[in-house]
């Protein structure tokens, strides 16, 4: 269906050919087809007048000059006229005409091959008229396609380079602009051979003049692009383009606005791109200051308050003042201590700079260190973990899983009440491992269970509660970048329960299994 | 600086002597003329690699070294303890977290794993010299490659022992990426000698980095900032 409209140079060659031939045929029945009437009407001349002789003339001619054209017609009619005239027309045997009657005929007849004849060829031109335009259409049709789902600057080179050279056989090459206004010199696109020679600084001109320009066989066609120009393209026409001048002007005028258009599309989009970016940073940017003002400059002054109290007052404290102060500094030093860690490992997760140090790893050992870290903060807590033992390994990092569990302990700790218990059980599942943190506590507020994965989030904003909003945040990206799910729900009346899937992979082979052999 | 004044002020409170060197070539330098009886070194040091400085003092002497790094070394911090150092902590950490260290490691410098013949920490003790392992006094029946693990970690009790340390010993060079191994086998010595393994009391994880034989409850790592 694509070939079939595709004018290659070779086809219009072979068009030519046959054209010639279909004239040269013309002629030939031009000459034939009143020898043929006269063959046909000389054994009838006794039954037949002269009238519907000439008529039989006159069908021949017609015929001639409906598929063949003017010239053939014109052949045919003024053979026609002679035969006529010396083999039915009085006197018999002689090229004079008597009857006017005859006369009037045969001018009829010159004059209807004629006039038929050139409408035909009006037709037909109009039909190949038609036909580039179809053509025209269909290849701009094609271009617009592929323009449409290209992604970048050079893929548009490509495809326009492409489609000139599979339409019309010609090499080009396609610069685009830089912010600045120059053209860049193509760097992922070699310049094909073609244009090795073409002269960048005409190019350069050519684009400020913003006019077309042709200059022996290369041509600069300017990209003009809605609000600014998007480049230019250069044509080397090695070869005669096939088709029209004014047909290729036209064609190419729009062909270059397509690229153009395509150019600008995917420079705004770029630009809303980027604002959005810009706006999102500014956003994350506030919040993380308006957080930091707070989350930090609490501690600090408390910090500040008991070390000058410790100073200035060291005299009147009572040694209990004296270790309530010092205290009061440690705390809020660790507070600001983890406040810092948490986003430091954000800054680091969101650069992008995270890197997964995988290995094989049992969660039940990184539960277990992630308890152990928390023995102070947990007190008296009951913690009830329920890890079977046949739970196979994750390949995970640990450190980064470590932290997630952290983060979700100590969460499930602030956020319900003192003595409560917290669960933590692992299950394999469909090709998952789900673990899940519960706590006995409030719960989630409903429509909240998103948002609070969402960086800076708090359930409630500047509460006691401490924490930046960050370690959930913090946990989505670690689960994320391990192939993972994170969410959060309500069990009913009992509190909170983080669920995280992990996707299991099939654990390698342990080489020297042993048999349950005993030592002693 | 700040961190060496403090340390100063920390440890001389508890009766340790301290001498101070304020960058590698002077650390080394003064093993010698100092003979200390443990090393504290930060991994950031102005003039040479913490590593390089941790391989040379383990090819001039035995001594424990202590290892202090940042949260951004964590790298770094492995690579010390594979290239002989005995323990780590990491920055922010409070004056009791290091008295524990520093103790442990003392601890362990003067009974001299050979000359042990029984184990003792908690509830669990290990018999070296019949190789029997007993828990609040019954015995537990462990697998070789359970009972070397075992002794690789009670010859290091109270600091980390790396990974990569485990699996050279227990299993050879050529599995030292086979983490899993040392997953599978310390998985099941917690089954035998924790009450509860998600909750181990003497085998700790350290995470990413290897693990640890708690030797005595009160000077376990979280009791260090009190």
């Amino acid at each position: 269906m694509q070939n079939q409209h595709r004018i290659s140079p070779g086809s219009t060659a072979g068009s030519g050919v046959l054209a010639e031939k279909q004239r040269q045929l013309g002629y030939v029945w031009g000459v034939a087809a009143p020898l043929a009437c006269t063959m046909i009407d000389w054994p009838l001349r006794y039954w037949l007048g002269p009238a519907s002789i000439l008529m039989t003339y006159l069908l021949g001619v017609f015929l001639v000059a409906s598929r063949y054209g003017r010239g053939a017609s014109i052949v045919a009619s003024l053979l026609s006229a002679p035969l006529f005239a010396f083999y039915f027309a009085r006197p018999i045997f002689s090229v004079a005409i008597q009857d006017l009657e005859n006369m009037i005929g045969l001018a009829v007849m010159i004059v209807v091959a004629n006039v038929t004849g050139s409408l035909v060829e009006k037709s037909k031109l109009q039909a190949a008229l038609a036909r580039q335009r179809e053509i025209r259409a269909s290849a701009l049709y094609r271009l617009s396609r592929d323009l449409a789902a290209a992604q970048d600057h050079d893929a548009v080179a490509r495809i326009a380079v492409k489609h000139l050279q599979d339409e019309f056989g010609v090499a080009s090459v396609l610069l685009n602009v830089d912010s600045e206004n120059r053209l860049q010199t193509p760097s992922s696109l070699p310049l094909p051979a073609a244009l090795k020679g073409i002269d960048l600084a005409e190019a350069q001109r050519t684009f400020e003049n913003r006019t077309i320009k042709q200059e022996n066989t290369i041509e600069y066609y300017p990209l003009q692009g809605s609000c600014a120009w998007q480049g230019i393209l250069i044509i080397q026409a090695t070869q005669p383009f096939p088709w029209q001048a004014s047909e290729r002007a036209a064609f190419l005028d729009t062909f270059c606005r397509l690229i153009a258009q395509t150019l600008e599309r995917l420079q705004l989009a770029g630009q809303a791109r980027e604002a959005t970016l810009q706006a999102e940073t500014e956003a994350l940017r506030n919040a993380l200051l308006s957080s930091i003002s707070h989350d930090l400059r609490t501690p600090l002054t408390r910090i500040i308050g008991a070390a000058s109290a410790l100073i200035e007052n060291d005299a009147e404290l009572s040694i209990a003042e004296r270790q309530d102060c010092n205290h009061i500094v440690l705390e809020e030093a660790q507070r600001m201590s983890e406040l810092t860690g948490k986003l430091l490992d954000m800054a680091r997760l969101s650069s992008g700079e995270i890197i997964l140090h995988r290995d094989w790893n049992a969660i039940e050992e990184i539960v277990g260190s992630a308890l152990n870290r928390l023995d102070k903060h947990l007190k008296d807590r009951p913690v009830r973990t329920l890890l079977p033992d046949n739970l196979p390994l994750l390949w995970i990092d640990a450190v980064l899983i470590e932290q997630v569990l952290l983060n979700l302990i100590e969460n499930a700790i602030k956020y319900s009440p003192a003595g409560s218990p917290i669960d933590i059980c692992g299950q394999a599942q469909d090709g998952y491992c789900r673990l899940t943190v519960a706590d006995y506590g409030l719960g989630i507020a409903r429509g909240q269970e998103t948002q609070i994965f969402d960086k800076f989030y708090r359930g409630v904003a500047e509460s006691d509660q401490g924490g930046v909003g960050l370690g959930l945040a913090l946990c989505k990206a670690i689960i994320e970048a391990h192939g993972g799910v994170i969410q959060v729900s309500n069990r009913a009346g009992k509190g909170a329960e983080f669920v995280i899937r992990l996707p299991l992979r099939e654990p390698p082979l342990v080489a020297e299994p042993e048999a349950g052999a005993s030592v002693s | 600086m700040q961190t060496r004044r403090f340390l100063k002020s920390s440890l001389s409170h508890r009766s340790w002597r301290t001498v101070e060197a304020d960058c590698g070539k002077t650390g080394l330098a003064m093993l010698n003329s100092e003979n200390p009886d443990v090393v504290i070194l930060d991994l950031g040091l102005p003039d040479m690699d913490g590593i390089t400085v941790t391989r040379r003092l383990r090819q001039l002497s035995d001594l424990p070294i202590l290892i202090l790094s940042a949260r951004s070394q964590e790298q770094n911090k492995i690579m010390a303890l594979d290239a002989g150092a005995d323990d780590y902590l990491t920055k922010p950490f409070g004056s009791g977290e290091l008295h524990a260290r520093l103790h442990a490691l003392l601890r362990r410098v003067s009974r001299s794993f050979n000359a042990m013949e029984i184990f003792e920490t908690g509830q669990l003790k290990v018999d070296l010299a019949r190789r029997r392992v007993f828990l609040s006094n019954n015995e537990v029946r462990i697998t070789p490659i359970e009972y070397r693990l075992l002794t690789i970690l009670i010859r290091h009790a109270g600091a980390v022992v790396t990974h990569r340390q485990l699996l050279q010993e227990v299993w050879g060079a050529e599995h030292i990426q086979d983490q899993h191994y040392l997953r599978i086998y310390m998985g099941q010595l917690r089954h035998k000698l924790e009450i509860n393994p998600a909750r181990p009391r003497y085998l700790l994880t350290e995470v990413g980095v290897g693990y640890r034989l708690s030797i005595n409850e009160e000077f376990m790592p979280q009791d260090g900032s009190n």
